[in-house]
């Protein structure tokens, strides 16, 4: 009872000690909660990617653990007649399901679904009405389709209204039959996502002739997928639902992992921040400790006080955090999911997921960090002898002693760091460890080299210097304990800043690069018709004779059936003006044509890494086809940045032979340099027949669009550099302050010997900028050191893709005016503060 | 230089409570002389000097020194009267640890922008007369008490001031440095005939004085002399 009484008297001492430095509370409190709004923000982002996707799947396979689909994306409707009267698998249902656009639903990307309603009793809980009708009887006239409830609501759409079904330029219109309701509110939400039809309906609209998507199975025996898959029919085949989405869940983990390392490196500023924070208002209190211990305070009772100051913020900090992630989180939650949608699997459903163990992880990282980052001081302070004649010059001492001992640990901690990150295995967590690691080791360094660089400035110019500027380089060098962790937290944001602006710009330098090298024709001609997508022959031919081409590449786009990505697009170019970079080739470049004449084909970095090709093992991948599985060589892989599960390429014959197709989907016209791409494209929009869904577009046009994409996906990144700067800079802004409060008693004694305020702020001014200058110099070879991870190991990992690096001296000169400008900024209060400093009672000051 | 105090009143917010510490309180310190001033601790001999310097501005009154009306001047004014005219001596030496010893003393010169050729030779005479030349290039903390504040009172004297304050400036000092300090301080001012206004507790205080006030009751009493041997010239 005693010594808890003892404990809150001393809390309450320190407590009303820091309300004295309520600003700079303030500050901490504000910096932890700004790390914890991103993890939470991030985390919530995630977990509602996941909830989505759920959300958009399983309304659409629901209890299904099979299913029948083909190599072409479709199969005959006959093979679910036969599955059915032969094979008498009664748990099975026909489905087609394809994205469409609908006009009236503010243009939202929907599932059209066309299903046998009397087939799906055993799948879904689709509620189309209680009396089980025929759908096409309830729809008179024109096709009907159901719509959810909460669309019908909001659009104003009601039984009778009409709907447009947009799919690549073909619009139809139906009827709205019915509305999808349910009481149920997580099925309501599924709903969402779909317009519901019957087969036929949908066989109408997107005039499938008499094929489906797929067949839905439930089988509860291993042994009869067998059974199922030995009659079916060539490039028809039978795979497990799970395992399928699971292939298509993938494709965006790692995307969503690289968005964790960026929120992880917000809190790890929050680290940085905590740690400086709590352990300038320790120093501060050095006497206050000194004077407890020899009023009888104990070691542990000193330990604890600090500890549960730290808590108490850690526990505000937490709160406001979580609280501030959530309203940041539903940004972010946007913005992830049009990312994902846009490059990986479309979501119709788009869920917002507040989950509590998101809320969960974001409190406890908050506290564990704020714990963490305020264990050194608090043991510190705890080591505090019971005597008031230790000054704080003792503690500095100790610490420059131990300067070339930190930067040894510092080297050591960066080897083991490169060591990890070489050989450990490929996953997220041993990253981000060495992505810890090398901050940490890095800040160890600090102390030696700002050591080194101010005395090389100091000797260079002690003269030219003049005093205030000598005043101010020796002021960083004579508290270096505190100075160091302030120039060390600069430089970390400094290069985490450059890190991600090296890693954008290389990114998008390399995004134009691909555009030119492989869709840089000035003039675009490809079908938009999803169904029929080859173009006349006749107008091909005619668009090749045009005056002013001057070169084509005209091939195929085909999507096809891939178990490992769920989709992936086969190209066969009938001319090919494209450049291909590659990242690996079985033979030397010049012989690579003929392999693929011989049936190689090419296979870009994200199909390589989607399907797990080692180029080392004599790369070989096997595709469905429409005569079976068929393994195909691979003769090269190359550079590239289109989306989802990656291309293919291969020669005219292998596609026609394999895949049946050997149409022209798509053109591109290089024009002769003196001729303009507009006469063209009007010209050969008088071609195209009135009608079709041909699309004439200019290389600039798609150029633009395609970049819109990239810009789109970096949205999320640079939201969280913004929040890693504001962090940073909050923990700054704390720190300058601290360590120039500590300043006071020096500013009375200049302005008590006649120091002009003017002066004054001039001395606080230079030594901010030093520390910004410092932090600047220093930033620039972890920054470099920072994009090069980010790049080749963490961005490698999340998109599939390479690039080249591209460090501009431009971005070093930015990393140093940028860190120069926030110890500026963090100074200049402090410094406009310490102008109009009471003389007499700073004198008085210890 | 003179310095008159007509009327003055001073007053400090003590956490809520006014705490007076000078009430309608005249003093004239002539130039050319040495004033001691005794009083019980915190009753406001600090106080006073701080005044003086023009560090702290009087509630109400008039303070001069020489022809400048201190109470009437900007904080800029007052700051360049106190660089230009007034030396200050501090009981805990008030050095600035990262400058060395001739860097203290130099300071405020440089930052005057004051050509070196005038200061730098006056600064090694005094730096030289107090036996401290040789150690210019050191750091404050590696010099002993005593060290340090022949450093402060060579800082307080460099530019040549006609007032020199000093407040208690052996009082961090064993007796012995205390006494070779209060001879020097006085030696050179007198030498020089400035005007020391000295706070100090020093039992032998007198034997420098040539005037002695006590602070009490919030006021300055005069003390009857004679301080010192009347033939000090
Ligand atoms: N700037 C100030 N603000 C408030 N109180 C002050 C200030 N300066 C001095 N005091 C108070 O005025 C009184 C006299 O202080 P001081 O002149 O330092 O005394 P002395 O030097 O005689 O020991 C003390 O009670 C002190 O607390
Ligand atoms: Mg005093």
């Amino acid at each position: 009872m005693n010594r808890l009484m003892g404990s809150r008297t001393l809390i309450r001492t320190c407590l009303r000690h820091s309300r004295r430095h309520l600003l700079r509370t303030l500050l901490l409190i504000f910096g932890i909660a700004m790390g914890v709004a991103g993890v939470v923000a991030i985390d919530m982002a995630k977990t509602s990617v996941e909830k989505s996707f759920e959300m958009s799947t399983t309304a659409l396979v629901s209890r299904a653990t099979h299913q029948i689909t083909g190599a072409r994306l479709e199969i005959p409707q006959s093979v679910f007649t036969k599955l059915r009267t032969r094979l008498g698998i009664h748990r099975s249902a026909p489905v087609i399901s394809r994205h469409v656009t609908v006009p009236e639903l503010d243009d939202r990307i929907m599932t059209l679904m066309g299903v046998d309603p009397f087939s799906e009793t055993h799948f879904r809980h689709l509620p189309l009405g209680t009396d089980n009708r025929d759908l096409s009887a309830v729809m008179t006239g024109s096709t009907g389709v159901f719509i959810a409830q909460s669309h019908a609501g909001r659009f104003g759409l009601d039984i009778g209204s009409p709907l447009t079904i947009s799919l690549g330029g073909r619009n139809t219109t139906v009827t709205v039959a019915g509305i999808l309701d349910s009481p149920d509110k997580a099925l309501l939400q599924m709903l969402e996502g779909l317009v519901v039809t019957d087969i036929s309906a949908a066989q109408e609209i997107l005039d499938m002739g008499d094929h489906i998507t797929r067949i839905d199975l439930i089988l509860d025996r291993k042994d009869v997928a067998k059974e199922i898959q030995e009659p079916l029919p060539e490039g028809v085949f039978l795979v497990e639902t799970d395992q399928q989405n699971h292939a298509v869940r993938g494709l965006s983990r790692s995307f969503e992992n690289s968005l964790t390392a960026f929120s992880m490196l917000a809190l790890f500023m929050g680290i940085f921040l905590i740690y400086n924070t709590v352990s300038f208002s320790v120093s501060r209190r050095h006497r206050l400790h000194a004077i407890l211990r020899a009023l009888g305070a104990t070691r542990s009772g000193i330990f604890f006080t600090v500890m549960a100051e730290v808590m108490v913020y850690a526990v505000i900090g937490s709160i406001l955090g979580v609280l501030l992630g959530i309203l940041m989180g539903k940004g972010a939650v946007q913005a992830v999911i049009a990312t994902v949608s846009e490059m990986y699997f479309t979501l119709t459903v788009g869920q917002t997921d507040i989950a509590g163990i998101t809320l969960a992880k974001g409190l406890v990282a908050g506290i564990l960090t704020s714990m963490v980052a305020g264990l050194f001081p608090a043991l510190g302070a705890a080591g505090t002898r019971p005597v008031s004649l230790m000054h704080k010059s003792v503690s500095e001492h100790r610490f420059q002693k131990m300067i070339p001992g930190l930067f040894a640990a510092g080297l050591v901690i960066l080897t083991a760091a490169a060591l990890l990150m070489r050989t450990g295995p490929a996953q997220a967590g041993y990253d981000f460890t060495g992505l810890f690691m090398i901050f940490f080791g890095a800040a160890l360094l600090t102390p030696l080299i700002i050591r080194v660089l101010v005395r090389t400035l100091l000797a260079a110019g002690e003269r030219l210097l003049g005093i205030m500027l000598t005043m101010a380089l020796r002021n960083i060098t004579r508290s270096l304990r505190q100075t160091s962790v302030l120039m060390a937290s600069l430089m970390v944001v400094t290069s985490v800043y450059i890190g991600i602006e090296v890693m954008t710009g290389s990114f998008r330098q390399s995004i134009v690069q691909w555009v030119d090298d492989h869709i840089g024709g000035h003039v675009h001609v490809s079908s938009a018709d999803e169904r029929h997508p080859a173009l006349d022959p006749d107008l091909v031919a005619r668009i090749r004779q045009l005056p002013g081409v001057a070169a084509v590449s005209a091939y195929n786009i085909h999507p096809v059936f891939s178990r490992a990505a769920g989709k992936v697009h086969l190209f066969s170019y009938e001319s090919n003006q494209s450049v291909m970079r590659w990242s690996w080739t079985a033979a030397p470049e010049t012989e690579l044509a003929s392999l693929l004449e011989s049936g190689w084909i090419f296979v870009s970095e994200i199909f390589a890494r989607q399907h797990q090709v080692e180029p080392e093992a004599g790369a070989a991948v096997i595709l469905e086809t429409r005569e079976g599985p068929i393994s195909f060589q691979i003769a090269g892989i190359f550079r590239d940045f289109f989306m989802g599960g990656g291309r293919v390429v291969m020669s005219r014959p292998t596609m026609a032979r394999y895949w049946g197709h050997d149409d022209i989907t798509a053109m591109q016209l290089f024009l002769a340099s003196d001729t303009p791409a507009k006469p063209v494209m009007d010209e050969i929009q008088e071609m195209i027949p009135p009608g079709s869904l041909i699309q004439v577009r200019s290389g600039a046009e798609i150029k633009q669009s395609i970049l819109a994409v990239f810009d789109n996906t970096f949205i999320i990144t640079s939201a969280l550099q913004v929040l890693t700067a504001m962090v940073a800079l909050t923990g700054i802004l704390n720190a300058v302050m601290a360590l120039l409060l500590e300043r006071t008693r020096e500013i009375g004694i200049l302005r008590a010997c006649g120091t002009l305020p003017g002066q004054v702020r001039q001395l606080l001014i230079h030594e901010c900028f030093f520390y910004g200058l410092i932090a600047g110099i220093m930033a620039i070879p972890l920054g470099a050191v920072l994009s090069w991870i980010l790049i080749h190991v963490i961005n490698q990992r999340a998109f599939g893709w390479t690039y080249d690096m591209v460090l501009t001296p431009g971005v070093m000169v930015q990393a140093v005016v940028l860190s120069s400008a926030a110890a500026l900024a963090a100074g200049i209060f402090p410094a406009l503060a310490a102008g109009r400093t009471h003389i007499s009672e700073a004198l008085h000051m210890e | 230089m003179d310095v008159q105090m007509q009327k003055i009143n001073k007053s400090f917010d003590d956490s809520g409570r006014r705490r007076t510490i000078f009430c309608s309180t005249s003093a004239r310190f002539p130039s050319g002389s040495v004033t001691v001033i005794v009083g019980k601790s915190g009753v406001g001999k600090s106080s006073l000097l701080n005044l003086i310097s023009g560090i702290d501005l009087p509630d109400s009154g008039q303070l001069r020194v020489g022809d400048h009306c201190i109470s009437d001047m900007t904080d800029t004014e007052r700051t360049l009267f106190r660089r230009r005219h007034i030396g200050f001596i501090y009981q805990f030496f008030n050095l600035i640890p990262v400058l060395t010893v001739l860097e203290n003393v130099i300071l405020i010169a440089e930052l005057d922008r004051v050509s070196p050729k005038t200061y730098l030779p006056r600064a090694q005479t005094l730096l030289e007369q107090v036996g401290l030349w040789d150690r210019r290039s050191d750091f404050p903390e590696t010099l002993s008490g005593g060290e340090q504040q022949r450093v402060a009172i060579v800082r307080a004297l460099v530019n040549n001031p006609d007032l020199v304050l000093a407040d208690e400036p052996t009082g961090n000092l064993d007796q012995d440095t205390g006494r070779k300090i209060m001879q020097m301080i006085s030696s050179l001012v007198r030498d020089q005939r400035k005007t020391l206004i000295m706070v100090t507790h020093s039992p032998d205080a007198a034997a420098w004085a040539d005037q002695m006030f006590a602070v009490a009751d919030c006021d300055l009493a005069a003390m009857d002399g004679p301080f010192h041997e009347p033939s000090h010239g």
